[in-house]
């Protein structure tokens, strides 16, 4: 859990904005100007934002200290100015901490902070102190008492606005009905037109977190509404604070992690501060990173015996005074392990004339210093470029060249351009200024672009994109990582183009999605008991998705339906949205929720959508909720979920999930509507039809429940008493299974009842069967009694629908 | 079924009482109250070698009270045979139309007839089921029988007593009326020598002007369109009885063949009462499509709906010979159609004098 109330949460804009701003104008200045992104940019807006600030910090607050929240929120007028309070039954805090949490805008860093908290949707309580202070001048009045704490002590605090420093202006000890808690107390502009919203806000706060009980109270209210909390609902899981995921990062991000780790190298840097970094990923992410930043070295196929380019020859002639046998040696074997090669970058030759030099210093007992390792190696790679002059060069390049290009385009390809095309990019890798033929992508893509542009201007070719693409590719893949050490972090902490390349490596290499276990979902149960709770409807449903990762950032979808009922109908369906368990009050239709919920076909589900689209027009409401460690928003103010693919797909598979639930019970319902109506219309016709038969028939009067009972497939129960021996005969029409739980309540003492179970209960007496009928079978129970008796039967287990009493 | 023994009303009563019997023991047992009925469509008809008419095939549909239309056909078939049997019992007797007011007067809404095809189709259903024809429960269709002319004496009894009536010398020019049940009527005596059965009002008086039943001593039957039960029974008991050959003059178009079929082969609708109404033996006069090419007849071109119908009869198993195949395909071909009337083009005496006697004389009937 967070450190008692939240903070600005990612949105780094504005926290460098801030900051930045923070030394130039006044904390009220500042406030004045972005208040619109604090979320007081209107006086009824004002409320909600203050109330939702302090029931977040409040929530947060019991929270952490694991106390199921009891959280009064209470609105008076007083004067011209609205006072809220809001009290807690959290741990309380000490006097230290009290400037801190309500007095400075902006306390402390969450900047790395990977956790599903609350406090992303908000700036704070502090940014509700502010305000009140700014629009009443009253100073903020908090009460608290720790859990230890003898007394209840009661300050006032007050902002300077200059400075950005909050003072407490009174501390006094006070005598406080609560335990322990906090309650905080402060008087601002504002006004009550967004009265529903507040209501909707406190109700479907109340969904979300069934684990707490809210009392809630306004001045339009003539009583204050209370919030129950579920029976039995626990606390949330704690969340655990993850690391960020390489894939979620942006280059701001990653220059401030560079700044601040105290780690020296990079693959120290990544596997030290992000998740599912370990050596193996780090190295590849660092692979990456070179070939990005320093880029790759070219290979080319070493000389063949038949060619004139001798890299023996080569080796020899370079190497001055080591003797002859040692020269000879030397130059013998490095043209071996070349020709080994079936393409050799410039350092591979570097190492092969390094690890050659060694063995020959040992066994010829010479020395081969730098400067001749230097020329035997220009030699020898000059040979394998194609020999010393520079047309050889460039055409055994283009030779080289040749294959790669024509392996890389399509056969329909001119093999004149193709021809064109090496060659061209023969004569720009001879002429290169780094002889080690050392390329970024970037430059490569260039020596590309150039030449085929002048293959089209030349040689009437074509190259489109593609193609282009292609041979680069195929260049690339030839061309290999070079063993460079890679910068060290704070080298790469001052280079924004370095660390730039870095992200790059980190978003290209595939790295394992981010642990999910630090999410808390409020579970399909609890969802379900939470709209249960707040909305008196005919039918629940809820569901909650397995982990999903978008960005670097793990997330989970819950979405839950309540159908019916006594839910109003008139402005159709509601759509609850939920961030991290902050309803999302403001912003429906921008939300990626909104879109999601129109562009399902509810038709498909029972459900009214004129036009096949849109929202439903039933008395239905559709509540998602959106875990994450970082819920992405379309705005800084923090009210509608972005249209992030991943997310929308989620949320779109839990509310179908959820819905398919709503249809079965739908179609269950029509069905079970339609046999009522049968068998209404039946109850009419098949009586009098019976009456006119026995009329016309001149017999007995009938009894045609039987023929009832298999017309409608019910489950039928008749008595039959003959003897003082009584039958039960439980008849099943139906085409299930039917588990029947029967209690016949007599007035004799029962015998012989069979395994029946019966209790007496004041000269009554209970006989309980509990049995299943299979479909089309007929099961008769048997006891008997002594003389007179009156029986009373009740079943249990089949719809009423579905059965037919005759007893 | 014996159809073609007349019931008492006792007796009619008796078994539409079986009937509301069984439905009773469904009841008693539990079950659920159904009755079963041949399914009356032009794929359930077979032809009856026996008989020589064609008559409904094993295909059944059931009324069941499982449904809850089926246990409102079964309600109104219950009040309509508690209807019928006091009608019998009172020997009075109804229209189909008046059963269909009258169920109005039932105090169970469910029980009352929405349109009169439902009625009338339940009581065929009654028809079916309990074997009793429809003049037995002494229904009457409510558009009257057909009239004829000819040298037939015959006994009719009435309300007011036995009459005996000839039917060229005590009947006016419009001729003798069948009575809703011909069954009432005993032939004494007769000079005739075939029926002349005629679909329209019109030719049968210019028949009856230009003296053709005394000339050629036949007995004018007039149809009036698709005939009626009672003309078509009378129909077949003059060629059973009087062993007189009956031929059919209608106009040159689809919907005439169909009233031929009905008279020679009996009707879809009433197909369980085939052995009872058709005349195997019938023939067709005219005017056939051939007629239309050789006496060059004024013509009407095919509607479509015309041009259906002939092709549906092409698939009517009742239709399926080789005279009706040639003629309604040569039909097809020439994409006309005549009326009887057409025949005038040629003088109002060319249907007597001209038309008929070579027909006939074709045909081998004088």
């Amino acid at each position: 859990m967070p450190p008692y109330q939240s903070q600005l949460g990612e949105g780094e804009g504005i926290a460098e904005e801030l900051a930045e701003s923070q030394r130039s104008i006044s904390i009220a200045e500042f406030f004045e100007k972005n208040k619109h992104m604090l979320g007081f940019d209107s006086e009824a807006r004002a409320l909600v934002t203050a109330v939702k600030e302090a029931v977040d910090n409040a929530l947060d607050a019991c929270e952490e200290a694991g106390i199921k929240p009891n959280i009064l929120i209470q609105i008076d007028e007083v004067g011209d100015y609205y006072r809220l309070v809001v009290e807690d039954n959290g741990p309380g805090i000490t006097k230290a901490q009290i400037p801190k949490i309500f007095g400075k805008l902006l306390y402390g860093s969450r900047f790395h902070k990977r956790e599903q908290n609350r406090g992303q949707q908000g700036i704070g309580i502090s940014a509700a102190v502010l305000y009140s202070q700014l629009t009443s001048g009253k100073p903020a009045k908090i009460t608290s008492r720790t859990q230890e704490g003898a007394d209840a002590h009661y300050y006032e605090l007050i902002v300077d606005t200059d400075e950005n420093e909050p003072e407490i202006s009174v501390d006094e000890t006070t005598t406080w009905d609560r335990n322990h808690g906090t309650r905080i107390e402060v008087e601002m502009e504002g006004n009550m037109r967004a009265r529903q919203t507040l209501h909707d806000y406190m109700q479907y706060t109340a969904v979300v977190n069934p684990h707490a009980k809210f009392t809630f109270d306004e001045p339009g209210l003539d009583d204050p509404l209370v919030f129950e909390r579920v029976e039995g609902a626990d606390l949330p899981d704690e969340t655990e604070e993850i690391r960020p995921h390489p894939h979620g990062v942006e280059l701001g991000t990653l220059l401030k992690m560079l700044e601040s780790t105290d780690s020296y190298s990079i693959s120290g840097f990544l596997q030290g501060e992000f998740t599912r970094v370990g050596q193996k990923t780090a190295e590849s992410v660092i692979d990456g990173f070179r070939d990005r930043h320093v880029g790759r070295e070219m290979t080319w196929e070493p000389p063949k015996s038949h060619e004139d380019a001798d890299v023996r020859t080569a080796v020899q002639a370079a190497v001055a005074n080591k003797g002859k046998q040692a020269t000879a040696a030397f130059a013998d074997e490095v043209a071996s392990r070349v020709g080994d090669f079936d393409r050799i970058a410039h350092a591979q030759l570097a190492d092969v004339i390094d690890d050659v030099a060694g063995i020959v210093e040992d066994e010829h007992d010479t020395t081969f210093g730098s400067t001749v390792r230097e020329k035997a190696r220009d030699a020898a790679w000059r040979q394998i470029l194609g020999g010393e002059a520079d047309e050889d060069v460039r055409e055994s390049l283009r030779a080289d060249l040749y294959g790669v290009v024509d392996d890389a385009t399509s056969t329909r390809k001119d093999d004149a351009a193709i021809e064109g095309l090496a060659d061209r990019l023969a004569a720009k890798f001879a002429s290169a200024d780094d002889h080690r033929h050392r390329l970024t992508p970037d430059e490569l893509s260039d020596y590309v672009a150039r030449s085929a542009d002048a293959t089209e201007e030349y040689d009437d070719a074509t190259f489109g994109e593609t193609a282009r693409e292609n041979v680069r590719e195929a260049v690339w893949s030839r061309m290999l990582t070079v063993p460079d050490d890679p910068p060290n972090v704070s080298s790469l902490a001052d280079d924004r183009d370095g660390a730039s390349d870095l992200l790059t490596a980190m978003r290209e290499t595939d790295i394992i999605s981010p642990p999910t276990d630090c999410l808390a979902p409020i579970t399909a149960e609890l969802v379900e008991e939470g709209l249960r709770k707040e909305f008196d409807a005919e039918f629940y449903a809820a569901e909650t998705r397995d982990a999903s990762v978008h960005g670097g950032d793990p997330f989970i979808v819950e979405a839950g339906i309540a159908y019916g009922g006594e839910l109003e109908s008139e402005s159709g369906a509601d759509v609850l949205r939920f961030a991290n368990r902050v309803p999302l009050v403001y912003q429906r239709g921008a939300c990626a929720t909104t879109d999601v919920v129109k562009n399902i076909n509810w038709r498909n589900y029972g459900l009214d959508q004129p036009g096949g689209t849109g929202i439903p027009t039933d008395a239905v409401v559709i509540m998602v909720h959106v875990a994450s460690t970082n819920v992405p928003f379309t705005s800084e103010s923090k009210d509608a979920v972005a249209n992030v693919p991943e997310i929308e797909s989620e949320i779109e598979l839990a509310i179908r999930e959820a819905a398919r639930d709503l249809k079965s019970f739908l179609n269950k319902r029509r069905s079970m509507q339609q046999r009522r109506e049968k068998r209404n219309k039946l109850a009419t016709i098949l009586p009098e039809m019976a009456e006119k038969l026995t009329e016309v028939t001149d017999r007995e009067p009938l009894v045609i429940d039987d023929s009832i009972a298999r017309i409608m497939n019910n489950v039928l129960v008749e008595r039959e008493v003959e003897d003082g021996t009584v039958r039960i005969v439980v008849e099943n029409n139906s085409d299930t299974n039917a588990d029947v739980e029967m209690t016949d309540i007599v007035t004799a003492e029962p015998q012989d009842t069979n395994g029946a179970q019966v209790v007496e209960m004041d000269g009554e007496w209970f006989v309980k069967w509990s049995e299943t009928v299979g479909s089309g079978e007929e099961l008769t129970l048997e006891y008997s009694v002594d003389g007179e008796a009156d029986f009373d039967l009740s079943v249990e287990g089949v719809a009423d629908e579905l059965l037919t009493v005759n007893a | 079924m014996s159809p073609d023994s007349s019931l008492n009303e006792e007796e009619a009563r008796e078994q539409l009482l079986d009937l509301a019997a069984d439905f009773y023991d469904q009841f008693a047992e539990g079950d659920v109250p159904r009755m079963q009925i041949p399914t009356r469509t032009k794929s359930n008809i077979e032809y009856d070698e026996d008989e020589d008419v064609w008559v409904y095939g094993d295909r059944n549909s059931t009324r069941s009270a499982k449904t809850v239309s089926g246990a409102q056909k079964l309600l109104k078939a219950t009040y309509t045979i508690d209807f019928l049997a006091q009608q019998l019992d009172q020997d009075r007797s109804s229209t189909l139309r008046e059963l269909y007011y009258l169920s109005e007067s039932w105090d169970l809404d469910e029980a009352q007839f929405n349109t009169q095809d439902e009625s009338n189709n339940l009581i065929e259903d009654l028809e079916i089921v309990s074997e009793v024809k429809r003049e037995d429960f002494h229904m009457r269709p409510e558009e009257s029988g057909a009239k004829v002319m000819g040298p037939l004496l015959l006994r009719e009894q009435t309300r007011r007593g036995d009459r005996e009536i000839h039917c060229q010398e005590d009947v006016g020019q419009g001729g003798y009326q069948i009575p809703n049940n011909p069954d009432t009527i005993e032939f004494l005596d007769n000079d005739a020598e075939f029926v002349l059965c005629v679909e329209t009002g019109g030719m049968r008086d210019r028949l009856v002007e230009n003296g053709f039943d005394d000339d050629y001593d036949c007995i004018v039957v007039h149809l009036g369109g698709q005939p009626a039960r009672a003309t078509r029974r009378l129909t077949k008991r003059l060629h059973d009885e009087l062993d007189l050959p009956v031929v059919v003059f209608t106009d040159g178009d689809p919907w005439s063949y169909r009233i031929f079929g009905s008279v020679a082969y009996g009707s879809i609708k009433s197909a369980h009462l085939s052995e009872y109404l058709a005349t195997p033996e019938a023939k067709f006069v005219g005017i056939r499509p051939e007629d239309i090419v050789e006496y060059d007849l004024p013509t009407d071109p095919l509607s479509d709906s015309d041009v259906n119908a002939l092709e549906s009869e092409l698939e009517d198993p009742r239709f399926q010979t080789d005279f009706w195949e040639e003629q309604i395909e040569l039909q097809l071909d020439i994409e006309k159609k005549s009326e009887q009337q057409a025949l005038a083009s040629h003088g109002l005496d060319f249907v007597t004098d001209t038309y008929l006697p070579e027909r006939l004389d074709e045909m081998g009937v004088v």
